[in-house]
């Protein structure tokens, strides 16, 4: 069944080039939901759920931080799989995102394979 | 140069090349005059980090270069490129190739980086003092810029 995948970043461009590297990637997408930000998110969340999330953290309004934490302190998304998409590849970063509830971490600069490994990855280990 | 300067520019290097590769699908031809850009047209960004350590990044380009990265990172034709996209697009450069470098960078505990700005001065001089690397792609250069702080 074709997924539905939404997009959390504040940059256009980098939406975008998400969106082309899924196609790419040769995924099943059926629809791209896209967000400029953690509190945008949230409301199309509330009335669009989906299968993965694909989140930034630095992002004005509300940061991909405080957008994990508040995804995973909800009955109705804290079992959507988050997969983080950052520049900042340090174990502290890591480890925090991890923490908060993130189950993906994929570095920029990434490709196609990278990424539908990391989606693979997570949509198997959530649906054991 | 001392030791974590060549590091640096070793690594400017790399990841600049991994970038280009990976999400601009273009590659590095060989390493230009640091200088090259200095006083002619540039389609600039820049950045400032903070926390172990802090500093600063730049990057700027030659127009036509920004123009053909901006085409290649969104999949469109140059023809199609807008200057905002441009600004938006080596912004994304700039934070990518900047976390990448400080990411590898086996002193750094944790850092957090600010929103690039883009600028397009005619007569671009770097505003960034530190290790500076610049390269030839298909059409014109690109320069690399980043000073990192320990001391805070």
């Amino acid at each position: 069944m074709a997924l539905q995948i939404l997009i959390v970043d504040d940059c256009p461009a980098m939406r975008a080039f998400i969106r082309r590297v899924l196609k790419l990637s040769g995924m099943d997408v059926g629809n791209y939901f896209e967000a400029a930000n953690g509190e945008e998110a949230l409301a199309i969340l509330a009335v669009n759920p989906v299968d993965a999330v694909l989140t930034d953290i630095n992002m004005p309004v509300m940061n991909g931080e405080e957008f994990v934490r508040r995804m995973r302190a909800s009955e109705l998304l804290q079992e959507t799989p988050v997969v983080v998409i950052s520049t900042d590849a340090t174990l502290n970063r890591i480890r925090a995102m991890q923490a908060l509830g993130a189950v993906g971490y994929l570095q920029k600069p990434f490709g196609p394979e990278q990424l539908r490994n990391e989606l693979d990855r997570v949509l198997g280990v959530c649906h054991e | 140069m001392n030791e974590l300067d060549s590091l640096i520019g070793a690594l400017l290097h790399s990841c600049s090349e991994h970038v280009l590769e990976s999400m601009f699908f273009t590659s590095i031809w060989e390493e230009a005059d640091p200088l090259a850009g200095n006083g002619l047209e540039r389609v600039a960004s820049r950045l400032h980090f903070h926390g172990k350590p802090s500093g600063d990044f730049e990057v700027d380009a030659d127009p036509g270069i920004a123009r053909s990265l901006t085409a290649g990172f969104l999949g469109i034709d140059e023809s199609e490129v807008t200057p905002l996209q441009e600004d938006e697009v080596m912004a994304e450069f700039c934070n990518m190739t900047c976390g990448s470098a400080l990411s590898s960078l086996g002193q750094v505990e944790y850092f957090s980086l600010e929103p690039a700005a883009a600028s397009r001065p005619r007569e671009f001089l770097p505003s960034v003092e530190g290790v500076r690397r610049a390269f030839q792609l298909e059409g014109g250069t690109l320069s690399v810029c980043l000073r990192v702080d320990f001391s805070g």
